[in-house]
């Protein structure tokens, strides 16, 4: 028998091993391989909503996936979501099962990729090479995540450093993830550096996706443009490098090009909710109201039974629906829906504001004004909504003079997003239809002010070291804009470098949780996320 | 029935059965050596011929996908050598247990390497296959580093390959004879699939106190 030498110290009686594949008698398989080598606590899921299931109740050191599952969901998609939803930390060794070899291309580039993926057909001995190799390298880099999530990044860097200097064999493993520390940590130069490094030894489509991301990170989006355009030309399969092209050709101003560029990229893989989304959002934008439908149907479609469904979905089709005039379709939408709709406070009020609008256009203004009275209602109760869904209550507002309700809703846009020039454009049309354009100026201008000063004075105070007033400058700036991703990450950090230098209350670190998660539901793949939330555990940690 | 709907079915037939010699091979793999030549030598067999089926029927996908016009590799990453040899070896050694595996890295070679881990193994998994088949005591696994390319042979101490597959593969002419032809034609593909800085991989056959397979990539 040949192993290698450090490979078989793995001790897998004390591991514990989730398999999710959707025939029975691969379970079966491979439950009977892992306990041939001694793994015999494993547990079995067949679907993604069961392996959700199970991931939540345990701690898992291995996770086997099929990339197929039944429940029209794939591997790849079960892997994000439990990263996404923390389920699941860097320890976990996650393995892909494919009998697509085409699936190596997704993972290539992939932000989220699975440690290692085996190719059906394999035996018994292979699935163990593969187990003892990712969980050697578990071991290796245990120090490097630990320091990682507990938010010390510099640590984590030295780790890598450590690595690539005297375990050769990891050199690129510890490139790699000293990379993601270096965006985490925002030092997006010295990020580019490293990924121009990796480029120099060989081009593998991860370096390059990642050299474009700490390009775009840096607004130098032509050079992460013409990247990512030769990337795609020589990669067209690489799915991950439209959704970045798309966001570097939105900075960059060039919608047109950012839906062709969405539009390819549903084309390669059309089963990420969120590439339709957005597909849709930027449609709209460039008002291609058919293009717009079909990617909000198909994100309904496709996000159904995960948690990437939301009820803003469902406003989006209906918008582009009451905008094509089609009040039939927009209603359909609350119908065939509306179990999803009121499960949450969200989804009543996507639920009220269509509903108003409908009524509005099929001339029953009064059905309209109730309607859009219990969205009012609702909004009081808490209930959040997109900014877009807001000014289509702004626009009801306006038309049937309850100036008063627009302005206040409006100057909740304002705050939440002041650097967002489609959504102010929005506003103004809808105000100057209404005749009302000189209002709007002073409703926009009053309402950033606030927020604005507060931010200030709160970054001010922190940098002279007065974390505590700091803190509260930058708290009462969140409550003023609770949506405004900015406002909520900055008040995040300041919370926690208060918690670790100082120490607080629970009251703060249950704050800090709250925002986080705010700020995670509005901009989910924003890079600092990861590093606050790693920051955020460490001190959970610690405590 | 549309030509679409022609190759969904023929590609689903394929997968079907791919997915069927998978378990095959994983129930047999649960059956244990006993020790008696008249058990273990047509158990051994069986093994062999399941999982010579099944790659060949991921050649077949593979090549199928290829002239839809999908690409001759998937994905160029770094991997560790020593791994991917201890790999091999595995695989050779779960076949024939009579067999005498060794593995030699040279001291040259680096700890990483870039190339195509699935592709490159499927290549070299057909070479064992013929050497697990016609070797006499030992098959070896060499690799080192020369004039740039990373080069992994497979060496047995059978009688050699015949001249005829000599010839063919070093005039690079297409083979079309079935059986180790067609392993070899896939192995040169997926070799000269592998380019770096203007250079290109290849196979190369010879007869060395046996048959030597190797596959070199930059």
């Amino acid at each position: 028998m040949i192993v290698s030498p450090e490979a078989r110290l793995v001790d897998y009686k004390a591991k514990r091993a989730l398999v999710i594949d959707d025939y029975p008698s691969m379970r079966s398989a491979f439950k009977m391989a892992l306990a041939s080598f001694g793994m015999t606590k494993v547990d079995l899921a067949a679907t993604a909503s069961e392996a959700l299931v199970r991931v939540k109740g345990n701690q898992y050191d291995v996770i086997i996936s099929d990339y197929n599952l039944g429940d029209g969901r794939d591997g790849q998609q079960l892997l994000e979501e439990m990263r996404h939803r923390g389920l699941i930390g860097l320890e976990t060794a996650f393995l892909m099962v494919t009998a697509e070899s085409v699936y190596e291309r997704v993972v290539a580039a992939a932000e989220l990729a699975p440690d290692d993926y085996l190719i059906k057909p394999f035996n018994g001995e292979i699935l163990r090479t593969r187990l003892d190799a990712i969980l050697t390298k578990k071991e290796v880099f245990r120090e490097v995540f630990r320091q990682f999530s507990r938010g010390n990044l510099e640590a984590a860097i030295l780790g890598c450093d450590e690595i690539m200097k005297n375990q050769p064999k990891y050199f690129v493993d510890a490139l790699r993830f000293k990379g993601e520390v270096l965006v985490a940590s925002g030092e997006f130069e010295a990020a580019e550096a490293l990924y121009r490094q990796i480029i120099a030894l060989r081009a593998v489509p991860w370096s390059r996706l990642g050299l474009a991301k700490t390009l775009h990170l840096q607004r130098k989006d032509t050079a992460a443009e013409n990247l990512l355009l030769d990337m795609l030309d020589e990669h067209p399969e690489l799915v991950s490098g439209y959704d970045l092209l798309a966001d570097v050709q939105v900075n960059q101003n060039k919608l047109q090009e950012a839906q062709r560029t969405l539009s390819r990229g549903v084309e390669v893989s059309a089963k990420s909710p969120r590439r339709q989304r957005r597909l849709g959002e930027i449609a709209y934008q460039n008002k291609d109201m058919e293009c717009a439908e079909g990617a909000f149907k198909a994100a309904i479609d496709k996000g159904r039974h995960s948690i990437f469904l939301a009820a803003n979905d469902f406003a989006n089709l209906a918008r582009v629906h009451l905008e094509q005039g089609d009040t039939k379709a927009a209603s359909d939408v609350l119908t065939v829906n509306r179990r999803q709709l009121q499960e949450s406070n969200e989804g009543k009020l996507v639920n009220a504001v269509v509903q108003s609008r409908i009524s509005a256009q099929t001339g029953r203004p009064e059905e309209a004004r109730n309607a859009m009275r219990e969205a009012m209602q609702l909004k009081l109760k808490g209930a959040r909504g997109e900014p877009e869904l807001i000014l289509d209550m702004v626009e009801a507002c306006v038309k049937t003079g309850l100036d008063e309700e627009a302005s206040e809703l409006l100057s909740e846009v304002a705050r939440n997003a002041h650097d967002s020039v489609a959504l102010l454009d929005k506003a103004k049309r809808i105000y100057e239809e209404a005749g009302k354009a000189a209002e709007v100026a002073g409703i926009l201008q009053k309402s950033t002010a606030e927020v604005a000063r507060l931010s200030r004075e709160g970054a001010l105070l922190i940098q002279r070291g007065d974390f505590k007033n700091g803190v509260g400058k930058m708290l009462a700036a969140a409550k003023e804009a609770p949506r405004n991703p900015r406002v909520l990450m900055n008040t995040v950090w300041a919370i926690l470098r208060l918690l670790e230098t100082e120490g607080g209350d629970a009251s703060m670190l249950g704050d800090a949780r709250r925002l986080l998660d705010d700020a995670t539901y509005l901009i989910p793949d924003h890079p600092r996320l990861g590093g606050l939330r790693t920051m955020l555990r460490g001190i959970e940690v610690a405590r | 029935m549309s030509d679409l709907e022609q190759q969904d079915l023929y590609a689903a037939l394929l997968h079907e059965m791919k997915n069927n010699l998978v378990l095959m091979s994983i129930t047999l793999d649960r059956v244990p050596h006993c020790g008696s030549e008249d058990h273990d030598k047509p158990l051994d067999e069986v093994r062999l011929l399941c999982q010579r089926a099944s790659e060949r029927l991921m050649q077949a996908l593979f090549i199928y996908k290829n002239q839809l016009g999908g690409p001759l590799l998937n994905a160029i990453d770094a991997y560790s050598v020593e791994d991917f040899v201890a790999e091999m070896a595995l695989q050779a050694d779960s076949l024939r247990s009579q067999l005498r595996i060794e593995t030699e890295i040279g001291a040259e070679v680096p700890p990483i390497w870039f190339f195509d881990r699935n592709m490159l193994s499927m290549a070299l998994i057909n070479a064992l296959h013929n050497s697990v088949a016609y070797a006499r005591e030992r098959i070896r696994i060499r690799v080192r580093v020369e004039d740039g390319m990373l080069c992994v042979a497979i060496k047995d101490d059978s009688d050699g390959y015949p001249p005829h597959i000599l010839k063919t593969v070093e005039e690079d002419k297409p083979l079309t004879s079935n059986g180790t032809g067609l392993g070899l034609r896939f192995a040169s593909i997926i070799a000269k699939a592998h380019t770096n800085n203007g250079r290109r991989g290849r196979l190369c056959l010879r007869n060395e106190g046996g048959a030597v397979f190797e596959i070199q990539v930059p």
